[in-house]
């Protein structure tokens, strides 16, 4: 131990540096902006305008699934059903707005039931989870498996039931806005994104519940002693994990103009990987927004710079799974340098 | 048989050991002969687990130097003892419950069938178990599941594991606290079974009687001093009562004035019952007070505060926190009648140690802090309580914002568990163990705590298996054993002796026997 | 007492998964009489075995409560490379090298897991990506063909039973003989139970985890072949999710995700469960769109009953400081 505390202290002043860099929470945004730079030599697109709202469009539902993620992880659990919410939640959700025969079509307050039927969805596969994992003791891993398995299936067999295309389409103008439009050049999916964003800001660093969140993840036991409802904060983070992905969905559904059964199928590890990578702990008790935020945004300044280097999918997979191998491995040693200091 | 009765196969010198800057043992010493059991007592705390951890390679000694058959022996850890032939039977037993008997027996040199291939020559195994498990006259199959032992038949198969070891010394911890008088009598067999084959045995444990009926030599400890070695027969139980008990002027305690009149009662518990942890608890606590509680450990009283305070649930009797009878105890129902809990292992229950030292503080009362549906907190006013708290306990820490608790002190973060009570302002405080594992200095100031709470009108059920601490501090003092409470004394009428008997109260009722 | 119908309730939930199974065949057989038929069994079996192979790989995993889900990369991986690189080769000598390749990629997981301590969870998420993204390069994100031997060989039987249960027979004794019959099968199962204890007790812990993985990865590639072996073509979504099938078999067949509990049998048995439910659908001319809710629901009551046997069997160890009698 001595030892390792003279070498800090006959450390160089660069090599200091370098260190409080691994460990500062702004890591991932450094390494986003040095990794945006660099490709600005290879790829000038990537700084243009155009470029930039495509980035910010694409990382927005990604960036509210995550943040429902976030409040899961901190807790030490996982939601792997989050791709299936977002199918489930589209599907229903179109199927109640469609023009084509659609629930609540033609009654002109379509577009309040159509989100209404978004959220329900989300509420309630995230409410099941919850009580699964809460009241019956069960893993969240596998409870939010089945789950995941089981809705991915329903959103299917639902769009059977209503359609016989693969998707239903025919939404009405006013909801794809939500998810195409912008207003005053910025995307109106920036601003709900902003506004949950925003909130889960606030209820985790300012409210009750936010501290009780972190206290579970970090200590369930004594966070029992002291009086904490253990119980219900996990329920609950399940339950907002669900109202999130229903948002992305929203947001999802509205960009493609058609409720599809297989939307969001491919971004589940992006999700988990965003918020691990921004330095959320999978063991619970670590985790915010704004890591959260950074994760999402270095996953998709990545995706969309090897899209404009013309890159084959391979070498997507390959790359973005380099890079969420090397952030766990620095994550691993700011863990063993934290532990030292 | 023992060749040579003089030669000691065992013995200690000088063992020094210091956890966190606080001396548990001092050059303590003591010898071992082959086919002799030696008899470790001393009270909680006295130093007996940790001199038997350093001959067992849990710990490693600071000073000092212990001879093993003539050598040098330092060893590297528990696997290095046992392979040295040292073998430690913890209470905890350490057996892998989901295989069976003769796996666990085996699990790392398993017979094989072919030397050089992998293969567990499983007939093999089996037989070598079955012999190993008849020297312990356990009649059971080597190939029965260890989850579907008693705790005993486990104790019998840890020692099936030591003989099979080829140790030469057995170091049993308190092996009988949760075994049936039966299991015991046989486990007394087969320590004297195995005495005379030579083999070397520390049996440690609170019950005297057995220490009686089962030991050649006695070691006596007391706050990590020998201060007693002699053969059984020059031994009496009462004599290592006093032996262990005797005068000690290491803890001052701040002057506590006793309430002239009894204040209110806060706590009232009637006929309390849990099948298999407490029976028929009834006492009753009252405004200003300092209620001891003394016992064993093992004796139920951790138990009984978790179920005061709504952790564990109980089966029959009732539980009135200030006026009101509260049916379904939980900690929240108990902490809004003014109750508090601090726990005897602040590590796993009752700190967050990723934390800073204020989130710790503010953990149990946030929803005081908070207004509006969305119960924003009230940052500023938390703060400054915290601020006030934490001076009011004497935190030893810069940044009460930013510093880990796991960077703290153990007596520093003592007094964090305690200052996240005090912000509620509690009215019932149970304190279980509040002075473990701190220093001298931290205690003091813990007992200045509880006097200025207790003076401010709070009742004060304090948990302690230091009895000169319990002495010192409370007004009345309740001694439980196995569950129940077997007397209470008063103050003006405090007597160490007569407190351990009652803790003891076993032990004394086998020996009138 | 409540120790007799304790165990009553346990002996019921121990049996669960067998009970479901029992009940699910009565319900199909009585509702199509080509399910019950000795060629059907053979079918089931035949279609499940590669699920059941890599099950038992990751059997290993989770009985050291480990996790691995890059087994459906390193499937895809294994079948790409032998329908781009090793078409020539005659199979018997083209599996073996593929098999060498899923144990490297099973050691590249061992490796970050038990040296550089990264948590299996999330080098396994990234070895998933990296691994199928290395096998889309392989295969230029097209159909990947095998060769003619390769197809002969999956279509092959020896003596009435084919090739790929024989394969997975072989896979299963295998991993019954290490588990059962050998050291390092019962420190899997002690380091599952109690890692720390298993330390103590003079367990090489990370060798024994480093060979699990390796073991994993063993499988995964073997499975691939086996599929690969049956499907003529390798799509670029081979082997996609296949982690979560192969978990839940494993599941089902009562090995806890939590360590030391559990075995190869019954995951096999989670395995065949799992098809027989698909096959039964099938047989009964079911709504296809339905299969995935029926099984995930199936599931779900095999991890459910599982959850409330472990409460259960709490509540019957807890420890007690009065020896009472009962």
């Amino acid at each position: 131990m001595n030892t390792v505390d003279a070498s800090v202290v006959s450390m160089p002043r660069a090599q200091a540096a370098w260190k409080r860099l691994l460990l500062s929470e702004y890591l991932v945004l450094v390494l986003t902006v040095v990794y945006f730079l660099a490709m600005w030599t290879i790829v000038p697109e990537i700084a243009t305008l155009d470029t930039q709202l495509d980035i910010l469009s694409a990382m927005m539902p990604l960036l509210v699934v995550a943040i429902g993620q976030t409040f899961v992880l901190i807790v030490a659990g996982i939601d792997l059903s989050a791709p299936s919410i977002i199918a489930m939640a589209s599907v229903v959700g179109a199927s109640v707005l469609t023009g084509d025969g659609g629930y609540a079509s033609g009654t002109g307050f379509e577009i309040a039931a159509g989100i209404l039927a978004f959220i329900a969805v989300g509420c309630a596969i995230g409410t099941f989870n919850g009580i699964c994992t809460t009241r019956f003791n069960m893993p969240s891993f596998i409870v939010t498996l089945t789950t995941m398995m089981f809705f991915s299936g329903a959103a299917i067999w639902y769009t059977t039931v209503h359609t016989d295309a693969s998707s239903i389409g025919n939404l009405p103008r006013a909801f794809v806005a939500i998810g195409q439009d912008r207003v005053f050049g910025l995307p109106i999916s920036l601003a709900v994104v902003l506004a949950v964003a925003g909130t889960a800001h606030f209820v985790l660093s300012r409210t009750v519940y936010g501290r009780w969140l972190y206290a579970v993840g970090l200590n369930p036991r004594a966070a029992a002693v002291s009086g904490i409802p253990v119980r219900r904060v996990i329920f609950w983070a399940f339950v907002i994990s669900g109202m999130c992905a229903a948002i992305a969905s929203i947001l999802y559904t509205g960009r493609l103009e058609t409720g599809t059964p297989v939307l969001g199928q491919r971004i589940l590890l992006d999700v988990v990987g965003a918020a691990v990578i921004g330095g959320v702990s999978l063991f619970g008790g670590k985790g915010k927004i704004l890591w959260t935020i950074f994760g999402v945004l270095f996953l998709t300044v990545i995706d969309k710079s090897l899209q404009l280097l013309g890159l084959p999918i391979a070498s997507v997979f390959a790359i973005k799974g380099s890079i969420i191998l090397s952030a766990a491995i620095i994550d691993a040693v700011r863990h063993r340098l934290l532990v030292r200091a | 048989m023992p060749e040579n009765n003089s030669q000691p196969l065992l013995a200690a010198e000088g063992l020094c050991k210091s956890f966190f800057g606080v001396e548990v043992l001092h050059k303590v010493g003591f010898s071992l002969q082959a086919g002799r059991v030696l008899g470790l007592v001393g009270e909680n705390g006295s130093g007996k687990s940790t001199a038997m951890n350093i001959i067992g390679g849990v710990h490693q000694m600071d000073a000092g130097r212990i001879q093993f058959d003539g050598a040098d022996y330092r060893p590297k850890g528990p696997r290095d003892a046992a392979k040295q032939g040292i073998a430690f039977i913890h209470q905890e037993l350490n057996l892998f419950r989901n295989l069976s008997i003769a796996e666990n027996l085996f699990i790392t040199d398993f017979p094989k069938l072919v030397p050089g291939l992998p293969f567990i020559d499983r007939r093999a195994a089996r037989a070598s178990a079955a012999k190993l498990l008849a020297a312990v006259d356990l009649n059971l199959s080597p190939t029965t599941v260890v989850n579907r032992l008693s705790q005993g038949e486990r104790q019998l198969v840890e020692i099936a594991k030591a003989i099979g070891g080829k140790a030469r010394v057995i170091i049993f911890d308190e092996p009988t606290t949760s075994l049936t008088t039966r299991e015991t009598g046989r486990l007394f067999d087969i320590i004297n079974r195995l005495r005379q084959q030579g083999i070397a045995i520390i049996y440690i444990s609170h019950i005297l009687e057995d220490i009686m009926r089962l030991c050649d030599d006695i070691v006596v400890l007391r706050d990590g001093h020998v201060v007693g070695t002699a053969p059984k027969s020059e031994m009496t139980i009462e004599g290592m009562i006093s032996l262990m008990v005797g005068r000690r002027i290491d803890q001052l305690f701040p002057p506590r004035e006793a309430p002239v009149t009894p204040g209110t009662p806060v706590l009232e518990v009637r006929g309390l019952t849990q099948h298999g942890t407490v029976k028929d608890i009834t006492f009753t606590l009252r405004a200003g007070e300092v209620l001891g509680l003394s016992g064993l450990m093992g004796a139920g009283r951790s138990e009984l505060a978790r179920i005061l305070f709504g952790i564990d649930s109980f089966g029959s009797g009732e539980i009135v926190i200030q006026g009101t009878p509260v049916k379904t105890p939980t900690p929240a129902a108990c902490m809004d009648h003014g109750m508090a809990f601090l726990t005897e292992d602040r590590r796993a229950e009752g700190l967050m140690m990723e934390a800073p030292i204020g989130h710790n503080i503010a953990l149990s009362s946030l929803q005081t802090y908070a207004s509006g549906l969305a119960g924003v907190i009230d940052r500023t006013r938390l703060d400054g309580d915290i601020a006030k708290i934490s001076a009011s306990v004497q935190i030893g820490a810069r940044d009460i914002a930013r510093t880990l608790v796991k960077n703290l002190s153990g007596g520093n973060q003592q007094k964090v568990v305690i200052g996240k009570w005090l912000l509620r302002a509690p009215r019932v405080f149970i304190l279980d163990e509040p002075t473990r594992g701190i220093d001298v200095g931290a205690k003091n100031e813990v007992y200045k705590i509880i006097n200025r709470l207790a003076a401010g009108g709070a009742g004060i059920l304090m948990i302690s298996s230091e009895t000169e601490e319990l002495i010192g501090m409370c007004d009345r003092i309740m001694v439980m054993a196995h569950g129940e409470i077997r007397a209470t004394f008063e103050r003006g009428g405090f007597n160490r002796e007569e407190i351990l008997r009652a803790a003891m109260w076993d032990g004394i009722r086998n020996a009138a026997q | 007492m409540t120790g007799l119908r304790g165990k009553l309730v346990l002996l019921v939930l121990q049996n669960a998964p067998l009970l479901l199974f029992a009940v699910l065949v009565i319900v199909f057989g009585l509702m199509s009489d080509r399910f019950l038929t000795p060629i059907n069994f053979v079918n089931i079996v035949n279609q499940s075995s590669h699920i059941a192979i890599i099950a038992i790989g990751m059997t290993f995993v989770l009985l050291i409560a480990g996790i691995d889900l890059s087994v459906g990369a390193n499937m895809y991986l294994s079948a790409a490379v032998l329908g781009v690189f090793l078409p020539g080769l005659p199979p018997l000598l083209a599996f073996p090298v593929v098999v060498v390749l899923g144990l490297a990629f099973g050691m590249v997981n061992a490796f970050m897991i038990t040296q550089l301590r990264v948590a299996a969870f999330i080098t396994t998420l990234s070895t998933l990506f990296i691994g199928r993204g290395i096998a889309l390069y392989f295969s230029g994100n097209k159909m990947v063909p095998f060769s003619k031997d390769v197809l002969t060989f999956g279509r092959t039987a020896f003596f009435g039973v084919p090739s790929a249960i024989w394969v997975f027979l072989v896979v299963l004794l295998i991993a019954l003989v290490v588990l059962r019959l050998t050291a390092f099968g019962r420190q899997v199962y002690a380091i599952g139970a109690d890692p720390d204890a298993a330390a103590k007790a003079g367990i090489n812990v990370k060798r024994v985890v480093f060979s699990v993985y390796c073991i994993c990865g063993v499988c995964a590639a073997v499975g691939g072949l086996v599929s690969g072996s049956q499907v003529a073509v390798a799509s670029s979504t081979f082997g996609f999710q296949k982690e979560f099938p192969v978990i839940a078999a494993a599941v089902l067949g009562g090995t806890s995700l939590f360590g030391g509990r559990g075995g190869v049998l019954g995951t096999v048995f989670g395995a065949v469960l799992i098809q027989t439910v698909e096959n039964g659908l099938v047989m009964t001319n079911a709504n296809p769109y339905l299969y995935p809710l029926v099984i995930s629901v199936i599931i779900f009551i095999a991890v459910f009953t599982d959850s409330s046997r472990t409460t259960v069997l709490e509540r019957l160890e807890r420890r007690k400081i009065r020896v009472e009698p009962d």
